[in-house]
């Protein structure tokens, strides 16, 4: 089916906080999920993967904090989605760039990660240069770069797949997020190095994908519109005589 | 851009605390910068046309019609479905699902598949899929009595009396005006850039001011099927002084709340407006020409009837005030204090909504720059926070920006009182008492004075354990708080970020939340069936869509007449 940004980002929120969410995960979560789709970057298939394992989550587990320093931290997710309540996380690398010029924040144990691209638009529109990184799978592995150009609304992707697999690596669940105040951190592939370039998509591309979405809507699979419906609903108030009047409205409305 | 009015130096805004107090919010009018003024400026300065393309009424008046906009820019179509209705499912409310009349705007070209698939849906309201090039979607009900008599008047070739429209001033009413991507239709981010429609609400105003002409068409096509031989049209006079009805319950209140940026635009806008008017050097021409609006607006508010006891009681406040503020005008000469001595002195001596229909008039006198505000009334909408702020710095900005919140008392049982919540029955809000309904664990976070006050007690806890902490350093810690942190973050840098009151307590009425947005809509004839539920007039004596349109262009005194439409009487219909 057919539904609006609006739609999908309302729905979204009343359905997360239906989770359990807090009130602001529920609406950044929501906001993560809409920005995505809207751009073409798959917010709902990522949603539906992960609804799931999203149910299972406890939304009041918040990231631990396992390393830091000035710069550098290291926090793990438990597992868990990063639209939960990761985005302090991401908020705790901003803080640390604007006081130091320059942040590194890795989260470990982490899925949905794609998603995380919904909250990193905010953070460059305040002005901060963004890059993440994170593998996807192992074969091929594919790595993911993205990168926001501070104050831009719409970031740079590359997707690539590597030819060579070092020896040495592991399985890889985390996501390692640099922050810059004043330096550009855009991805751009090397030419001499052994890699297949899946995607790479632009500003441009980008903003094009949005606006498209906005004329047409946004395409939602119906069974997870009526996943999100019924979760939605468990915030809502049975009816009784004593609700009926608390809307306030007279008896007959002819006159 | 910076307007003219960002340039005026050292405008003397009043303070938030005054201005955002909800019982002052609560008694605001209709005034040149409310939306339906504006878009009625923008029709006339553009000269929209507005041409019926499909006019399928049967001898009922039910069917489709459809009508043809088009602006300098682009052209849409307006398309109704009217049908009968029993008059057992004729109900205001949300949980309505059946209506006289449905209707969308509809962006560009309305072809045969698309028509298909409206009828299909936008009779259904909330029940439908709509369709994406729907910009509003909407339905109304007849006013049956008001009805009745137009068409049985025109019919037999006499003219309604004025009377029926000064006490129920429209013929339909409207139960909700949808835009912004409700149930599939187009999203507001697409009409940002499209200068038709990128004011807030003005795709919607311009829908109802349609449903307004589609309304007298109807009745006059009712009388010529019933009567051919005898049916006059309806008078120019009585066209214009027929508006459309709202009927509004608690679904508006979340609104004012859910957006706080858009609620700063709309009343910092006025408030700048008011200053700068406020600033002006008073002549003797302005003097005479405030009593002139003073005395329409005064007979307006004497015709203006309502059940509701405690509206009449204001009204007649508002009555005399006015009698009184003529009467002090008329001994007052003008002199460059004029103003300022007179919302002084009305401050002592008038009624709150008698104080805040002076303020309305007073932007009436000054519309060359005031006017250009209206380009600002939008805004993005963004809450942001600042997470390296100090911790120490956002309790600081609390006590001095939030005060009020800080007035919260957990422990006192009338402080929350309330509860907000939606019900299953199609999600209606509604009000609960919490310590008798079922459903508060359920609500909805709307009492920003409380979470503000909740926030506060946390972050004073932190402090004493890390007083160099940041602000995301407390978030870690108490993650639940975000989006109040951020929230007061974003607002506490606005002069006029809240409504100043705590939504749970005993005393406060819903009422004054609704008429506060309404009032940025231009409604008036407020008439509320509760303390919940109000019904109001939009468009009523606006100028029609024939008067709009002119040959000579953009005439400055023309367009200055048609504007001249606020606080509107009764017509005379007798001979002269």
């Amino acid at each position: 089916m057919k539904v609006s940004f609006n739609e999908l980002q309302g729905m979204g929120r009343k359905a997360f906080i239906g989770i359990g969410f807090e009130e602001g995960d529920a609406i950044d979560a929501a906001e993560m999920v809409a920005w995505m789709e809207a751009h073409g970057l798959g917010g709902v298939a990522a949603l539906k993967k992960g609804l799931d394992y999203l149910l299972t989550e406890d939304p009041a587990r918040t990231p631990t904090l396992v390393y830091q320093d000035a710069d550098f931290t290291v926090l793990d997710a438990h597992n868990h989605s990063i639209l939960g309540n990761a985005s302090l996380a991401l908020e705790l690398g901003y803080a640390r760039a604007r006081a130091r010029g320059l942040s590194i924040t890795k989260i470990r144990h982490c899925h949905n990660r794609v998603l995380v691209i919904g909250y990193l638009s905010r953070l460059a529109r305040r002005g901060m240069n963004v890059t993440a990184f994170w593998r996807n799978s192992h074969e091929p592995l594919i790595e993911q770069v993205v990168g926001f150009k501070a104050g831009h609304l719409v970031p740079e992707i590359c997707v690539y797949s590597l030819e060579d697999i070092p020896d040495d690596t592991e399985k890889n669940d985390g996501i390692t997020l640099i922050m810059a105040n004043h330096v550009d951190l855009l991805p751009s592939l090397r030419s001499d190095y052994a890699l297949t370039n899946l995607m790479r998509q632009t500003e441009e591309d980008l903003e094009q994908q949005r606006g498209r979405a906005l004329v047409e809507g946004l395409e939602v699979d119906d069974q997870l519109w009526r996943t999100l419906k019924t979760l939605a609903d468990r915030l809502l108030v049975e009816a009784s005589e004593a609700s009926r009047s608390g809307a306030g409205a007279g008896k007959s409305d002819n006159d | 851009m910076a307007t003219q009015l960002d340039t005026q130096p050292q405008l003397k805004l009043r303070p938030a605390a005054r201005v955002m107090n909800l019982v002052r919010l609560g008694s605001l009018h209709a005034s040149r910068l409310s939306f339906s003024r504006s878009l009625v400026r923008q029709m006339a300065r553009e000269d929209w046309t507005v041409t019926t393309v499909r006019d399928e009424l049967d001898e009922h008046g039910h069917g489709v019609m459809i009508y043809r906009l088009q602006t300098p820019h682009h052209s849409y179509h307006g398309v109704i479905f009217s049908q009968h209705l029993e008059p057992e499912h004729r109900s205001d409310r949300v949980i309505a699902e059946a209506w006289d009349v449905t209707f969308a705007l509809v962006e560009g070209a309305v072809e045969d598949s698309l028509l298909a698939q409206m009828a299909a849906n936008v009779p259904l309201q909330e029940a439908g899929r709509q369709h994406p090039r729907l910009l509003v979607l909407s339905r109304a009900n007849k006013s049956l009595r008001n009805f009745d008599h137009f068409v049985e008047a025109l019919a037999s070739g006499q003219q309604p009396d004025p009377a029926w429209l000064t006490r129920v001033g429209y013929l339909y009413r409207t139960t909700a005006v949808y835009g912004n991507g409700k149930f599939g239709i187009a999203d507001y981010a697409r009409l940002q850039k499209n200068p038709d429609f990128n004011r807030p609400f003005s795709a919607q105003m311009f829908a109802v001011y349609l449903l307004r002409h589609f309304s007298i068409q109807q009745v006059e096509h009712l009388a010529r099927s019933r009567s051919p031989a005898h049916a006059v049209g309806l008078a120019p006079q009585l066209q214009r002084y027929l508006g459309i009805g709202n009927s509004t319950g608690l679904g508006m209140a979340p609104f004012l709340i859910n957006h706080p940026q858009l609620i700063q635009q709309w009343v910092c806008c006025r408030e700048r407006a008011l200053a700068w008017a406020r600033g002006q050097l008073p002549t003797e021409a302005s003097r005479l020409e405030l009593m002139t609006l003073l005395r329409r607006a005064h007979q307006h508010f004497v015709e203006t009837l309502t059940e509701d006891a405690e509206q009449t009681r204001r009204n007649a406040a508002t009555v005399e005030s006015i009698e009184a503020v003529i009467h002090w005008l008329e001994q007052t000469t003008a002199g460059p204090c004029l103003w300022d001595n007179l919302l002084d002195w009305a401050d002592d001596h008038c009624s709150l909504e008698a104080q805040e229909l002076i303020n309305t008039l007073l932007i009436e006198l000054y519309p060359d720059l005031i006017d250009a505000v209206e380009d600002e009334l939008g805004c993005e909408e963004i809450l942001e926070l600042q997470p390296e702020m100090r911790a120490a710095a956002l309790k600081q900005l609390i006590e001095s920006k939030f005060a009020w919140a800080l007035d919260y008392d957990p422990k006192n049982p009338d402080h929350q009182y309330w509860f907000w919540y939606r019900s299953v029955e199609k999600e209606e809000p509604r009000l609960g008492v919490r310590a008798e309904e079922p459903g508060a664990e359920k609500e909805l976070p709307l009492a920003i004075g409380p979470r503000i006050h909740r926030t506060y007690q946390l972050l004073d806890a932190f402090l004493d354990r890390s007083p160099r902490g940041s602000v995301v350093e407390f978030l870690m810690a108490h993650p639940g708080q975000k989006e109040c942190v951020r929230r007061i973050q974003t607002m506490g840098a606005t002069p006029y970020g809240e409504i100043q009151a705590n939504l749970w307590h005993r005393d406060m009425k819903p009422m004054h939340l609704l008429r506060t947005k309404l009032s940025f809509f231009g409604a008036s004839r407020f008439d509320p069936k509760s303390d919940r539920w109000v019904r109001v007039t939009l468009f009523q004596g606006a100028p029609l869509f024939c008067e709009l349109f002119s040959d000579h262009g953009t005439d400055k005194a023309r367009l200055k007449a048609l504007d001249d439409w606020s606080f509107p009487v009764e017509p005379d219909l007798k001979p002269s």
